[in-house]
């Protein structure tokens, strides 16, 4: 066959140690699978924080810690959660799914991805050393002059910290914007990349902009700290307000960094469980960028009570955001509407953002309500808002993502059971932990408060707070058990065990080290699918629907409709799917690991499809081709 | 086959259900309104506690519209969600592959244009509101005659409260600075425009009484203003609710609204009580000379000793420049003893206290709760 020109690789074998081999990788997939390791022992330490804050708030009165402790629980537990375990978590998984949704062998800059990985357990050391030194009893948002004033000197070290996760962050978004601007397979358009590669790509524009404003913010921090610098200290001719500034330019888009990539992920799951399209792909990449485009246009929606901003504008700004938000939540309706949903881990979890992340996109449009954000600016209301967006969205959502790619990452498939109960704890304990707070806050209870007023009627509320964080922090134990026994158990999952649409399916669970040594044509953003039903005719005829005007409208004619009907051995009498291609199972003998695949397969029913199958090494040709 | 599917769909929708449970048991929670025995507040509901003022009242009116339309929009969609996901789920005779809808530009217009102008109406409402309760008059009440004007000082971790249109015996305003965790508390007239010029000393509060459904942070270096009319008598609970160091959580204050009369009596009452002349040390008092040096360094020396049962004369010489300081003794036989009133930034103060017994106390400053040191009171 003309087409296995290309030599076949050998399987990689390291004479190295095997740490040797990971501290020294730059392979996307190792380094995306640190990423994810090291976020989730950050995940695991800041919830041991989270624990402390809502035992010692359950009831009035101090029980566990003193003031000045409770102080530091709460600023490093969102210090850890922000910036060590949702952040770190979003690259880890971009790191090694995004290379594969395009088709790419590596990231354009592997060394760099590797810097900008090890840059996180350097920071994470600093930052958790501060607890040695005073912690940093500042808060995450470091308001100065409290933060130029504090004498405890792990402020400093907190700093520095920070000073190296920006730097990380800006590396890895410059490497995932060459990446998927270069590095994609002949035939993926920019109008053909999976959602959560327009995700990945919107947010690293995004860091690009805002990442360098703090980091330089923090170096004036860490200034007027050690040399007097005055740009804060009013004394000195500075302002606090400009501090606010500084933090929320990049605060705000901050929040849209760790929610996009979970809207990606969401928007990967959904299609594949409905086993449909993702209704309105074209607004849904618009609803993307403009939430990043206007993520820069309201900071100052921090900063209502600040007295020092010009209200109406971020106001009106902070409504509008509300609109792409809202196409995304219909889109998912409607590409659920009329599918075959299989309630797999990954939906439930999916299904679970959905229904959860609307209370905190609501939330978000009573606080664009200026005289209500009056009344519950820092108050627990805005907690419980946190919450609702960073744990019912990006928690749930990484969770999904982590039990839909998991299967990819190790070539095992994790316990479903085990998944489910996991779910129902952590849905449940969502909602017995933050949504009392709104009431809290209504009522008005203040946050970062180690204690409250006994007879303010706040401590039914706050004990069921607590009860549910614990629920949570219960919901970690059968993914950790989970996670476990699947890693010893057999690696059977196959290379497509959901029946996937994009690329990173087409290849062996794990892949190997250079990702594809043959690609499947991309004609959609679903090129899988297309393999699976649409490869019967040569050329054209099978899709007219997709080459033309696939997006907005229903086209009752298009060939690609008639193909629903069942694929002979397409799957197996209890509805289980099997191998990608029609007529191979995934149990088919793979023997060869390392450069284990389909191969023959693949190629088979490419050779049906007609086409000559892509090769890996035309990519390195000029990209003439790409429109 | 019949079996197996019934008991995914059990497991499927199991979270629905108990999803459904806990809300449910958390609006019995909010609904309920317990008998209150001891006089504690209710606990918090959907809806803001009581509004007192003119202006918070339109803040909170605001609010039930955006509840309404955000419990209609929450049912909708969450509605939709539930139905979808019940009525589409995957079934065993689901072979073929169900429609493939790539999209619809109406539906997509749709849900673009209905939310643009649900927002669009939002924002005109909350611009009109703004307006309302952002609008400043410099302290004058609607019928031209001067309302009460208070300036305000925040520091670590303590109130003042002054009074710049009253002034005492020596010509300087009418000042209150808050001592414990109890907090000044600030006399205010109802029905009058009250008029706040905030400002802080050290690192930015906030000035937050929830009953005003209103809160204006207190930043260094700026003075922030606003204006309420308070519509209803009684004593209404504040708090510092910008994250401001170690004792924030105990940064309270009270404010009191009288009618007009009773104020002005007040007012009156207390310009009288400033020119009284302090009480004269009493005779054979030992003094102890201690000096405040800052909120982190504490007190020097931080061991004191003092002769039992004898009255005590102390001297305070405040070293800080930047926060005042006050002295208390804790455990004293009739419960902690607070000097009154503080030594301000740079001043000092004299106090006396009252014999002690012998024994060991602890002594601190009860605006700095954190500064603390010993009194060895005996031989």
């Amino acid at each position: 066959m003309a087409t296995t020109a290309l030599p076949q690789a050998r399987p990689y074998v390291s004479t190295r140690s095997r740490v040797y081999d990971w501290v020294t990788t730059t392979d996307h997939k190792k380094i995306g699978a640190l990423y994810i390791t090291t976020a989730f022992l950050f995940f695991l330490w800041g919830g041991l924080l989270a624990m402390g804050v809502r035992s010692e708030l359950a009831v009035p009165g101090m029980q566990f810690v003193d003031a000045g402790l409770y102080n530091q629980l709460f600023s490093m537990h969102a210090i850890t959660m922000i910036f060590l375990f949702v952040m770190p978590m979003m690259t880890g998984l971009g790191n090694f799914i995004v290379p594969l949704q395009i088709g790419a062998a590596d990231m354009a800059f592997p060394r760099i991805n590797a810097l900008g990985y090890w840059l996180i357990p350097a920071g994470g050391g600093l930052i958790l050393g501060a607890f040695l030194f005073g912690g940093a009893p500042i808060g995450w948002t470091m308001y100065a002059p409290l933060s130029t004033t504090e004498p405890a000197r792990g402020i400093d070290m907190l700093l520095m910290g920070l000073v190296l996760l920006g730097s990380s962050s800006i590396l890895g978004a410059i490497n995932f914007i060459a990446t998927i601007f270069k590095l994609r397979a002949p035939g993926m358009t920019l109008m053909r990349m999976p959602m959560l590669v327009w995700a990945t790509l919107v947010t690293s524009v995004l860091l690009l902009f805002s990442m360098p404003v703090v980091t330089s913010g923090l170096v004036m921090l860490f200034i007027d700290r050690n040399y007097g610098g005055g740009f804060f200290d009013p004394a000195l001719g500075g302002n606090p307000i400009l501090w606010q500034h500084i933090f929320w330019f990049f605060g705000h888009p901050e929040v849209y960094v760790l929610i996009l990539p979970a809207f990606g992920i969401v928007s990967e799951i959904v299609p594949v469980f409905s086993r449909k399209p993702l209704f309105g792909y074209r607004a849904f990449v618009l609803a993307t960028a403009s939430i990043g485009a206007l993520g820069f246009s309201v900071w100052a929606h921090h900063m209502f009570t600040t007295g020092a901003v010009y209200l109406p504008f971020f106001s009106f700004f902070t409504f509008l955001i509300a609109v792409p938000t809202g196409i995304k939540f219909f889109n998912w309706l409607a590409t659920m509407w009329r599918g075959q949903l299989r309630f797999d881990t990954p939906l439930l979890f999916a299904v679970g953002f959905i229904s959860l992340f609307l209370i905190g996109g609501l939330d978000g449009a009573f606080l664009a309500v200026v005289p209500f954000d009056f009344m519950v600016q820092d108050t627990y209301w805005v907690v419980s808002h946190i919450h609702y967006v960073l744990v019912a969205g990006s928690v749930f959502a990484i969770f999904a993502g982590l039990f839909y790619w998991f299967p990819k990452m190790t070539g095992a498939r994790l316990d479903e059971r085990l998944g489910k109960i996991q779910f129902v704890l952590l849905f449940i304990g969502t909602n017995v932990a933050f949504f009392p707070q709104h009431l809290l806050g209504l009522d008005g209870m203040i946050r970062r408060v180690a204690d409250y007023a006994p007879n303010a009627g706040w401590t039914e509320m706050n004990i069921l707070s607590t009860v549910g964080a614990f629920m949570i922090a219960a919901s970690v134990l059968p993914f950790l058990w989970n996670v476990f026994i699947t890693l010893r158990g057999p690696r059977d999952a196959g290379d497509d065990p959901w029946e996937a649409n994009t690329l990173e399916w087409a290849t062996t669970s794990p892949p190997p080290v250079y990702n594809f040594e043959v690609l499947p044509p991309v004609r959609s953003e679903r090129p899988l699918f297309d393999l699976r039903h649409g490869a019967v005719e040569p050329h054209g005829e099978a899709y007219p629907a997709i080459r033309g005007t696939t997006h907005g409208e229903l086209r009752e004619d298009a060939p690609e409709e008639r193909l629903g009907q069942p694929v002979e051995g397409h799957e197996d009498a209890s509805g289980e799917p099997r191998g990608i291609t029609p007529g191979v199972s995934a149990e088919a003998p793979e023997a060869t690991p390392g450069a284990g695949r389909d191969e023959p397969d693949l190629e088979q029913a490419l050779r049906e499809d007609g086409e000559k199958p892509t090769k890996a090494s035309e990519k390195d040709k000029p990209p003439g081709d790409r429109a | 086959m019949r079996p197996v599917r019934s008991a995914r769909l059990l497991r499927s929708w199991a979270f629905f259900i108990l999803a459904g449970v806990a809300l449910l048991a958390l609006g019995a929670c909010a609904a309920t309104t317990n008998q209150n025995p001891t006089g504690d507040a209710d606990p918090p509901n959907f809806f803001p506690g009581e509004v007192v003022t003119e202006q918070g009242a339109l803040s909170a009116g605001l609010y039930g519209l955006i509840f309404f339309i955000a419990v209609a929009v929450f049912l909708v969609v969450e509605g939709l969600l539930i139905w979808i996901a019940i009525r589409y789920r995957r079934r065993a005779t689901d072979t073929q592959l169900p429609t493939q809808t790539h999209g619809h530009n109406g539906l997509e217009i749709l849900w673009t244009v209905i939310p643009a102008i649900i927002v669009t109406i939002l924002f005109v409402l909350v611009l009109g509101t703004l307006e309302r309760v952002q609008a400043r008059t410099g302290g004058t009440n609607t019928d031209g005659s001067p309302g009460v004007t208070v300036d305000v000082t925040g520091f670590q971790w303590q109130w003042t409260f002054e009074y710049p249109q009253f002034t005492g015996a020596q010509g300087q305003p009418l000042s209150y600075t808050g001592a414990g965790s109890e907090g000044p508390e600030l006399v205010l007239p109802t029905n009058q425009t009250i008029h706040f010029n905030l400002t802080a000393q050290d690192v930015i509060h906030s000035f937050y009484v929830p009953q005003f459904f209103y809160k204006l942070d207190v930043v260094p270096g700026r003075i922030n203003q606003f204006e309420v009319v308070i519509k209803q008598e009684g004593t209404f609970g504040g708090q510092c609710a910008e994250f401001c160091g170690l004792a924030h959580n105990d940064m309270y204050f009270t404010v009191r609204a009288v009618p007009r009369a009773e104020f002005d009596a007040w007012v009156a009452a207390e310009q009288e009580k400033s020119q009284a002349t302090p009480e004269p040390a009493p005779s054979g008092a030992a003094t102890i000379a201690v000096t405040s040096v800052g909120i982190v360094q504490g007190f020097d020396p931080q061991a004191l000793n003092a002769p039992a049962d004898t009255p005590l004369t102390i001297e305070l010489t405040n070293a800080d420049a930047t926060a005042p300081h006050d002295f208390a003794i804790a455990g004293t036989p009739e419960g902690d003893w607070q000097g009154d009133p503080d030594a301000g930034p740079g001043g000092s103060a004299v106090y006396q206290a009252p014999p002690l017994p012998a024994g060991d106390y602890e002594f601190y400053c009860s605006i700095h709760p954190n500064m603390r040191g010993t009194l060895k009171v005996g031989d």
